[in-house]
């Protein structure tokens, strides 16, 4: 079989679907890192060549948009949620893969129902419960429902499937623990699943809009989600300062994919397997 | 014998240990809230105090107005942004996979890349990009494809476009990143064999891929589905709380406000969500019951 090369009507029109995709797919990034160094009505207008403005606007987020508090706000809760989150939800896999029996399979049926959960139908008693606890806008608030996911849940479980208990079983007979099993036989040798999972955790929280938005009350612990959305509803906005807020939040994520593309791929293939 | 029996009853104790904190972080977080939330339907919340009033939030709810069109932009959103994603999803994982030999990876990345963007970034760089003396508007005025700016956030028909667009921006790479892998996992004897059967490239993609790559699809379609149900950030940020004049307001959008905004009748706002559960659930059940189906014929 050899592919004609020659410039048919149907190869060009084929490479202008590709070229114009992948265009419309990056511009926009181009478009918001140009613009953290534009004046706001040259970001407004959309002026593609640099400009000046970059320390001005670095410094009007850095100082009265507070992006370094937001920054790490965000961070902290990310990496808080990710930390005991793939302690508890891979410890929860491997009970309910490699321990199986028909109750704890119940248990597991039920969790999945919360998959196709809406989360706008659990936010609002969310709020009364925390309003209760007087725990409203704390960082902890902010991370705590976020530990427990039950898609990383099932994504740890498919991979745990593939280890085989054969292991387990001779692990037992040199006389180890269940604990020690899992710390020091299987958790090490699933590491590339546990950074699918941590990733695609860190990505969530790090994202994460409707529930900050709910119990974050004051600035002192909004994380960049938020913080952008509140200086959008500001009368004047500082364009050039917001696509450097912009550009920050988007930063860490993209870092992430381009160096880890791997394991950011297998997270978000992890329901097909 | 009664050894053995110990012995699987410490494994099973090590099971239930394992699983505790997980089920206890779902106790509260989800169950609670969900079984809570039945209580919470019967009852009108009036600053502090509340009161039972049965069905009537349910009574209340057939008659917004607000409600009933949040709801049927919901089902616009779904129906038509999630076909126009796919079938694009798909295209470009065909062309990537079997139309070219050069650049192939490049690309892809390329075309991945806005998923790594949060729905409130897409909704903030839309924003301004779509404003009326924005730079679309700029573009395409400069180029003469319009005679005068389309009003993107400010027409009640341009508004949902806007959120179509975005919608397709975000989620056409993350969706076609399945489809390679599903393409991959195909046989490409197939295409050999239609290729010296004289059938054209595009009939082979409607008889050949897409009927062997429909569980895929299916799959696409069931997740996006329930993403559209519960649209939040572009709505409220991107045509900013829903309008024009809630022209793109969403059931959750709507919820949120109800809540959190406008009269913190939680009463109210949790029986909207508890109908929008119903709605999603049906959805999953057809789409899972398709899913199951195609299975079941291979």
């Amino acid at each position: 079989m050899t592919v004609a090369r020659r410039w048919t009507p149907g190869r060009i029109l084929m490479w202008l679907v590709l070229l114009g995709s992948a265009v419309a797919s990056v511009f926009p990034f181009y478009w918001m890192l140009n613009g953290t160094t534009l004046n706001p009505n040259d970001v407004l207008r959309g002026i593609l060549a640099p400009g000046g403005d970059f320390l001005s606007n670095w410094k009007l987020a850095t100082t009265t948009y507070n992006l370094p508090l937001f920054f790490t706000n965000s961070l902290v809760i990310a990496l808080g949620t990710v930390v005991f989150g793939v302690v508890i939800n891979s410890m929860a896999a491997f009970g309910f893969e490699k321990y199986r029996s028909r109750a704890r399979d119940r248990v597991f049926g039920i969790l999945l129902l919360t998959l196709i959960l809406p989360q706008i139908a659990v936010v609002i008693p969310m709020f009364k419960m925390f309003s209760f606890f007087k725990l409203l806008n704390t960082r902890l608030a902010i991370a705590l429902p976020s530990v427990m996911s039950v898609f990383i849940i099932f994504f740890l479980r498919q991979n745990f499937k593939l280890f085989p208990t054969e292991i387990m079983e001779a692990a037992r007979v040199d006389g180890a623990s269940e604990l020690a099993i899992f710390v020091r036989i299987v958790a090490p040798s699933m590491r590339a699943s546990f950074a699918s999972a941590a990733i695609y955790m860190f990505i969530a929280q790090w994202n994460a809009y409707l529930w900050p938005l709910i119990t974050i009350l004051n600035d002192a612990i909004k994380t960049l989600p938020i913080a952008m959305a509140s200086v959008m509803q500001a009368y004047t906005i500082q364009y050039g300062a917001l696509m450097v807020i912009v550009c920050v939040s988007t930063l860490p994520v993209l870092i992430l994919f381009l160096t880890m593309q791997k394991q950011f791929v297998a997270g978000l293939l992890g329901s097909v397997k | 014998m009664a050894l053995r029996g110990a012995y699987e009853r410490y494994l099973n104790r090590f099971g239930w240990w394992c699983v505790a904190p997980s089920v206890l972080f779902f106790s509260i977080f989800y169950a609670y809230p969900i079984l809570s939330s039945l209580y919470y339907v019967t009852r009108r919340w009036k600053g502090a105090t509340n009161t039972f009033i049965g069905l009537g939030n349910f009574i209340r709810m057939a008659r917004d107005n607000v409600f009933l069109e949040a709801v049927g932009h919901n089902f616009i959103f779904m129906i038509i942004q999630v076909p126009i994603m796919v079938f694009l999803a798909l295209l470009l994982a065909v062309l990537l996979n079997q139309g070219i030999k050069s650049f192939r990876g490049g690309l892809r990345l390329a075309i991945f890349l806005p998923s790594v963007t949060s729905l409130v970034v897409v909704s903030v760089l839309f924003r301004v990009l779509l404003q009326t003396n924005g730079f679309l508007n700029n573009v395409m005025l400069g180029g003469h494809f319009i005679a005068s700016p389309i009003g993107w956030l400010s027409d009640a028909f341009w508004a949902k476009v806007t959120i179509i667009l975005a919608l397709t921006w975000r989620w056409t790479g993350y969706n076609m990143v399945f489809f390679l892998v599903g393409l991959q996992s195909l046989d490409p004897q197939i295409f050999e064999a239609a290729e010296v059967d004289g059938a054209s490239k595009v009939r082979q993609f409607f008889t050949i891929t897409v009927p062997l790559l429909v569980p895929i699809i299916l799959f696409s379609a069931v997740t996006s589905t329930s993403g559209t149900m519960q649209l939040i950030e572009e709505p409220n940020i991107l045509t900013f709380q829903g309008g024009p004049s809630n022209a793109t307001m969403t059931a959750a959008l709507y919820i949120y406000r109800q809540a959190f905004f406008i009269n913190f009748d939680f009463g109210y706002a949790t029986s909207m969500s508890y109908v929008v559960v119903i709605i999603s659930g049906i959805l999953a059940a057809i789409q899972l019951r398709l899913l199951g189906g195609e299975r079941a014929t291979r």
